[in-house]
């Protein structure tokens, strides 16, 4: 089964390059679109409102990743990203998003030192309904970001979840990140714990509630020093799945810590060769 | 590539293997049982046997072998509709024959210049995402929860069943082999349908692109931290996802289904205009268009209900033994039946 899969190519400074003049690009042509897409609805969402405070947000510099319409609800990929320096002195310390008609709006909060290298991060979330997707950045010096995206949610039968999670591999988790690095460049880590995320909203075959039962926290070190920081809530997807950066000056090694609201820890290990 | 993408290409191969094979030989669930139940004709239907028998075999090994999980797809749930999945099938065969020949064979069909199954396309695909997601989508979401039912607890497909007894092993290629056996030998029996190499080949190779398409997304997709969702032939949602898809294309991905179906109709085409079998054909007269377009409405809702048409119930679906493949299926052939003899039976085209 492993010869179908493909090696990771690293990120090289072409790569940021060409996507950086590509972003350039599309910004200058579609800046007055992107403007109004990133206007839809956050000043009137209360969480977002309580977060920002008194601050005048930006609304250039942050983006949402959604498809437009999506027929599975229980599993939508989400890229959140922020085109910011992350050097020592300037960098973006957090990332909020929120699920503005979903049963519980948090979705997740991402926290990030200058060691991630980008702040950007996939997943995969929970939408109820069509909605907004709001996404609220900060950075060390406190200035705020934000971004709004629609999306609309179809219901499709046919992929309909089976309700029984299988829970024996529960708590099993999978990391890939390259092995080799230049040091200084960012690398991708791909991580994903085997989850049911259970919502506590859901009724099991008896009729009764099923418990919550979620994955509450997530961190990641390099040689000790913090890189990642993540809290879930319940609207992240079943088998949570985060995909972030690390920018490792040195060989050493990624530890990954997953914890669930029970308390109850997964770790995981991986060693990161620079040269 | 990633293993995303390259499951993609291996659909969009198995799917110019399936339009060129279908063109060539004409394979036509529609056709064998016309054939079988008013011309007297039954290579075609024998052909489908054939394909059926490939398929079950193929499909079980790979189960059996956990290259795939079958529980995965959604044939093999936890609970299937007794009620949807015979009656959508029904609806679907009605429809197969008011516009003569399956969504599969539309495709086939267009990519020989045949213009009536455009309109059975777009009928179908329309009509089929009415009743997934759209203005029909909430009935038929109700009528599935109040119907759902499960012969006894865990998968709902005969080996899951039959393996509570003896071993799973043991009993799945008992049961497969029985099945198949008897598909092909009802198929061999047959000295009109020996001596017919094409339909040999055609429903052989069929049968074996359903097995090749369970390995494009359940083996080949099967990334680590995005697998793609187990599927194998099937063309009512495919067809009209591909509509969708073509319309809203930015910020969207291209499904399995989408790369099957282009390549069918690209597969057809390639061997209808190597063989100088295309031309354009369109409606002889405008109450001909209105039963091609009844008939392409019907198969989409009835094939959204059943979770498949005579490809994706009759062939993949079966091949994973599952109970609800059995009710659909069945559905497919009363359908078919009402519609070519008895007191609903349409006027012969």
């Amino acid at each position: 089964m492993t010869d179908a899969r493909i090696e990771i190519p690293r990120l090289s400074r072409r790569h940021v390059l060409q996507g950086g003049t590509a972003v350039l690009a599309l910004a200058a042509l579609g800046g007055r679109a992107f403007a109004q897409a990133n206007n839809n609805g956050w000043e009137r969402f209360e969480p977002v409102r309580k977060l920002i405070g008194e601050t005048k947000p930006l609304t250039n510099g942050l983006s949402i990743e959604l498809p437009l319409v999506s027929e599975d609800g229980s599993s939508v990929p989400l890229v959140v990203r922020a085109e910011r320096p992350m050097a020592e002195g300037d960098y973006v310390r957090s990332i909020h998003l929120f699920a503005t008609r979903n049963p519980s709006p948090e979705i997740a909060e991402f926290e990030f030192t200058p060691r991630a290298g980008r702040a950007q991060v996939e997943t995969r979330v929970r939408l109820n309904e069509s909605q907004t997707v709001i996404a609220v950045a900060r950075t060390n010096k406190d200035a705020v970001l934000v971004a709004a995206r629609e999306i609309r949610i179809t219901q499709s039968g046919c992929l309909a979840r089976t309700d029984t999670y299988e829970s024996a591999n529960a708590m099993q988790t999978r990391v890939r990140v390259a092995e080799k690095a230049q040091s200084g460049s960012p690398v991708e880590v791909l991580t994903l714990i085997n989850h049911p995320m259970e919502t506590g909203l859901r009724e099991g075959a008896d009729g009764k509630l099923l418990p919550q039962r979620i994955i509450r926290a997530f961190e990641v070190t390099f040689d000790g020093q913090p890189v990642f920081k993540a809290t879930l809530h319940r609207s992240i997807a079943a088998n949570p799945y985060l995909r972030f950066f690390v920018v490792p000056a040195a060989s050493g090694t990624l530890a990954f810590t997953w914890t669930e609201d029970t308390g109850r820890t997964a770790e995981h290990k991986a060693n990161i060769a620079v040269g | 590539m990633t293993p995303a993408a390259l499951s993609l290409w291996a659909g969009f191969a198995i799917g110019l293997a399936f339009g060129a094979a279908g063109q060539v030989s004409g394979f036509c669930l529609n056709r064998g049982l016309r054939g079988l139940w008013v011309t007297g004709d039954g290579t075609k239907i024998r052909a489908f046997a054939l394909a059926l028998a490939a398929a079950i075999v193929g499909t079980q090994i790979l189960d059996g072998a956990g290259a795939v999980d079958l529980r995965q797809s959604i044939y093999v749930g936890t609970s299937f509709s007794w009620l949807l999945l015979p009656v959508g099938g029904a609806l679907f065969g009605y429809g197969m024959i008011a516009c003569n020949g399956c969504g599969a064979r539309a495709l086939v069909l267009l990519g020989q210049g045949n213009l009536r199954s455009f309109v059975v396309l777009v009928c179908l695909g329309i009509a089929a995402y009415v009743t997934l997601t759209g203005l029909l989508a909430p009935l038929r979401a109700q009528a599935a929860g109040f119907t759902g039912t499960a012969i006894a607890e865990g998968p709902q497909s005969l080996p899951y069943l039959l393996a509570r007894s003896a071993g799973a092993n043991v009993t799945r290629f008992v049961t497969a082999i029985v099945l198949a056996g008897l598909l092909a030998w009802f198929a061999f029996a047959h000295k009109p349908f020996r001596d017919s190499r094409k339909d040999v080949a055609g429903g052989t190779i069929i049968g074996l692109l359903i097995p090749a398409g369970w390995l494009a997304t359940g083996w080949i997709g099967n990334d680590d931290f995005d697998p793609v969702p187990l599927a194998s032939l099937t063309f009512i949602a495919p067809i009209g996802e591909t509509i969708q898809y073509a319309m809203i294309a930015t910020g969207a991905k291209p499904g399995f289904g989408v790369a099957v179906v282009s390549g069918v109709f690209i597969g057809s085409l390639a061997a209808a205009l190597s063989t100088g079998a295309w031309h354009l054909e369109g409606f002889p007269s405008a109450g001909r268009m209105a039963r091609y377009m009844g008939g392409g409405a019907l198969m989409g809702v009835g094939g959204a209900l059943a979770l498949g048409c005579s490809i994706g119930q009759g062939l993949t679906g079966l091949s994973t033994l599952a109970f609800g493949s059995f009710l659909a299926a069945g559905g497919i052939l009363l359908g078919a039946r009402l519609a070519l003899r008895g007191p609903l039976a349409l006027p012969a085209l």
